[in-house]
């Protein structure tokens, strides 16, 4: 009997004309963990909705078809019966968890369910100590880290012992380390306690190893549903499904191979096959600008924050040029926000200079831009259209609306901007920014939840940007963004650069991506064993490697 | 300690944490209704002299205390300075001359501006009154965890919807500050002026926004997370707790001293409207003294 069996599902939000999940057709057998995506407003959301049972008939929404659990039909149960058989996970753990300290979020569940405190006080630590948090069921909420408490999240869930775990984008926010720590833990909770999964991200390259199957939802429609290695394939418009292929994927169709594939020895092994390698070819470079003008000088930068016994930036010095995409990377709490912080003139300068074209960095603050975290928290205006001219009175209404044509969003100038979606969200800010005219742009983190047609659209407007002379510095965890996108790198660990150089050179060096905190793309690893220098990008692969003779892609 | 720890629970004093929502809700309430029914002026300044003792035994941080500082004499404050220039009661007190009724155009429109000896009286009265609540009402904050209040509210069979959206707002009273902060960055970032890029008090008015539409997505995404774990199941029946004795016995007697003050008062007052008992001539003087 399967675990949940979805037939025939179609729903209709009462403020809309068409149908958001058109005859969605899934199901997942007891302790099968699949992973379901697509691109951001393709009814993802709706469906688990639909499977907690959030979308009943009073809302006055239009529900067809049947969803099973374990063999009982829930399509029209309470959220409340269903949710003692399926915990849900959402992307932010702030806004889910709900008491102060670990042990009531944890038994929240159970005291809802009348039981006896010391029952749940043994079932509190039990479950603590199945997602890594044993010993802390006194701590504060506010004392643990990002990951810790997306696991308390997640041991909030597990008290209850569901079959099926539904988890909404939870890893979007993580660093790639997170994601392998949390990605383990899921593992593990799926072999030893049989727990169903069913996980929807966008981040499918950096997923895909721990998935056997994956189910590609457009338009409310399941396009694909089968297994991850076959996937590759028939997704054919991968912008379209708002899939972030992973890197051996994109060589595999770079190279023209028989089969696609994100398995780094199944890659190697048909590039043997397929291709002929050249590893003695002039070493590759991208075509990056010449341009050399020194927009940024910083100087001995030391920054220590109140209380703290020792600074968090330890005397840094480096420049930042004209026409030029930078990215830092590193742990976090490597002290990454906090330059960035002091470049857009948010911190004051402890020790050290800033000079920005020649001039100290305070005097022309009007000429950075600082896009950070939370772009939700930088829309103001009531329209697309004045949040583009919002404070910026130099700008025309015709270059305003010229610009949203840039941004792609020209078709929503009389929306609310709080109403588009994530991606659209994000390039209403970089826009707003452009608006000005800086000569620097900050981004801290810019692809955290971001579908791959959104990321395009982003590197595509900072590489505009970049080519119009002005200069980009881009804090990120996501190698691949930083390899595709910039032509250096800075890596920051306890407040001291470790390397600062070309980022084919920084990317390539596995021991100092993991001294970083990076993850190693495994378009290094697949380099290493074909004998090739290492690359970072499947173009940079395809200079040492000839196309594929068979063909087939 | 950050902008959101600074309106966190999680730091005080374990036996005001460990203490019934019940027993702190319902203090709160008979602290209202007696900083209500008091007018003494010495009285109140007891009852606020109280209110900050107990902030001082729950433990409350040094940086709570700043912000607690701030907020309680800006109140107390605000409604002196407003009753002296706006007391319309008689007999009023002029003390100073703001502005001459023979001024142009302001004196005809304002009749002159004086500050008034019994408005300041009567400010601090008032003063008084709102700050001993919101010094209280800031205790309970700090020291309670949202869902400790939430079982108090369903315990008194308040529906579990009224007492879940009551208590949202503390539970999301720590991100929405440490939000607020994240806005005025933002604002500054987008400010067009080189003075507001560090500006913070011309950024106010635009904060509402961006926060509002924050917390109802955050709003949503919490009550879809407990709507999951069980909590408005209809019996609702794990939650009848135990309400220790010594906590019960307290509230009891402090609704008994209540119930005293306030019968006293009525009676006090029926006294005035002529319904008087001779009898009561030592409660009248004590409510007069006292109250």
């Amino acid at each position: 009997m399967s675990m949940l069996k979805i037939t025939d599902l179609s729903y209709r939000y009462q403020s809309r004309q068409q149908f958001t999940l058109h005859r969605i057709n899934l199901e997942l057998e007891p302790g099968g963990m699949l992973l379901l995506a697509g691109r951001s407003g393709c009814g993802k959301s709706t469906l688990i909705k639909a499977i907690s049972g959030l979308l009943s008939e009073q809302g006055g929404g239009e529900l067809h078809g049947h969803i099973y659990l374990q063999g009982e039909e829930i399509t029209r149960e309470s959220p409340e019966k269903i949710g003692i058989l399926v915990g849900t996970v959402y992307q932010s753990p702030d806004d889910q968890l709900f008491a102060m300290n670990v042990a009531d979020e944890v038994g929240f569940a159970l005291e809802n369910q009348g039981l006896a405190p010391d029952f749940i006080q043994q079932q509190v630590r039990e479950t603590l100590a199945l997602v890594g948090l044993a010993g802390m069921e006194g701590y504060g909420i506010h004392q643990l880290s990002g990951g810790q408490r997306q696991r308390l999240a997640l041991a909030s869930i597990l008290i209850t012992k569901p079959k099926l775990l539904i988890l909404d984008e939870p890893v979007s926010q993580m660093n790639p380390q997170g994601v392998q720590q949390f990605m383990q833990l899921l593992l593990r909770l799926n072999q030893q306690e049989q727990l169903g999964i069913l996980m929807i991200e966008h981040r499918v390259n950096e997923l895909a190893g721990y998935f056997q199957r994956l189910a590609v939802m457009q338009e409310g429609r399941i396009v694909y549903d089968g297994p991850m290695e076959e996937a590759w394939s028939p997704v054919e418009d991968v912008a379209l499904s708002g899939l972030r292929e992973p890197q051996n994927v994109k060589l595999c169709r770079l190279l023209g191979l028989s089969r696609l594939s994100f398995q780094e020895q199944v890659v190697e092994e048909l590039v043997r096959r397929e291709c002929q390698l050249k590893p003695q070819t002039k070493a590759f470079h991208l075509q990056t600008s010449t341009r050399q003008e020194v927009l940024v000088e910083a100087k001995d930068l030391v920054y220590t924050y109140p209380g703290a016994a020792a600074p968090t930036l330890r005397g840094l010095s480096f420049s930042l040029y004209a026409g030029q995409i930078t990215a830092l990377m590193g742990f976090n709490g490597a002290g990454k926000s906090t330059l960035l912080d002091l470049l857009g003139g948010l911190n004051k300068l402890q020790q050290g200079q800033i000079f920005l074209g020649g001039k100290p960095l305070h005097d022309c603050l009007g000429q950075v831009g600082y896009l950070r975290q939370e772009p939700d928290l930088m829309l103001l205006a009531d329209t697309v259209l004045e949040e583009i001219a919002w404070k910026n009175k130099s700008l025309s209404r015709s270059e305003a609306e010229s610009l949203l044509q840039r941004l792609n969003l020209q078709e929503y100038a009389e929306d609310f901007p709080l109403g588009l979606s994530k991606g659209q969200r994000l390039r209403l800010v970089l826009g707003a920014m452009l608006a000005k005219r800086p000569r620097l742009i900050l981004l801290d983190e810019p692809t955290t939840g971001q579908d791959e047609a959104s990321l395009t659209e982003i590197k595509n407007l900072l590489l505009d940007f970049q080519k119009q002379g002005g200069s980009v510095f881009i804090c990120t965890h996501d190698v691949e963004l930083a390899a595709e996108i910039s032509s250096r790198v800075l890596l920051l660990q306890q407040g001291r650069f470790i390397a600062d150089g070309p980022t084919r050179q920084v990317l390539g060096q596995k021991e100092l991506l993991q001294r970083g905190g990076l993850v190693v793309p495994s378009l290094v690893r697949v380099c290493e064993a074909l004998g090739l220098p290492p690359c970072i990008t499947a173009e940079e692969v395809g200079h040492y490697v000839s196309a594929s003779v068979m063909g087939g892609c | 300690m950050s902008v959101r720890q600074l309106w966190e629970g999680a730091d005080s004093a374990p036996w005001i944490q460990q203490l019934d929502g019940r027993t702190k809700l319902l203090t709160l309430f008979l602290f209202a209704v007696l900083s209500i029914t008091i007018d003494n002026p010495r009285s109140l300044f007891l009852l606020f002299t109280v209110s900050l003792i107990l902030h001082g035994l729950a433990g409350t941080t040094i940086h709570k205390w700043r912000v607690l500082a701030v907020l309680l004499l800006l109140g107390l404050w605000g409604s002196m300075v407003s009753q002296a220039l706006f007391y319309a009661q008689n007999p009023r007190t002029p003390l100073l001359l703001l502005i001459s009724p023979e001024v142009s155009f302001f004196g005809p429109l304002t009749g002159g501006l004086y500050i008034y000896q019994e408005g300041i009286l009567y400010g601090a009265i008032q003063g008084m009154r709102s700050v001993t609540m919101l010094s209280l009402g800031l205790l309970v904050c700090w020291s309670s965890d949202p869902r400790q209040l939430l079982q108090a509210l369903m315990s008194w069979h308040l529906s579990p919807q009224v007492a879940f959206m009551l208590v949202t707002a503390i539970r999301f009273l720590p991100v929405l500050a440490a939000e607020t902060g994240e806005v005025i960055t933002a604002l500054q970032l987008r400010s067009d002026s080189q003075q507001g890029r560090t500006a913070i008090l011309r950024h106010l008015p635009y904060i509402i926004k961006p926060l509002l539409a924050r917390c109802l997505r955050r709003s949503q995404t919490l009550a879809l997370s407990v709507v999951s774990r069980g909590f408005f199941l209809a019996n609702g029946k794990g939650r009848a707790m135990l309400w220790r004795g010594r906590e019960k016995f307290f509230c009891y007697s402090l609704i008994m001293v209540i119930t005293i003050v306030v019968s006293s008062k009525l009676v006090y007052l029926l006294s005035e409207q002529g319904l008087y008992f001779g009898a009561l001539r030592q409660i009248y003087d004590w409510t007069k003294m006292y109250l």
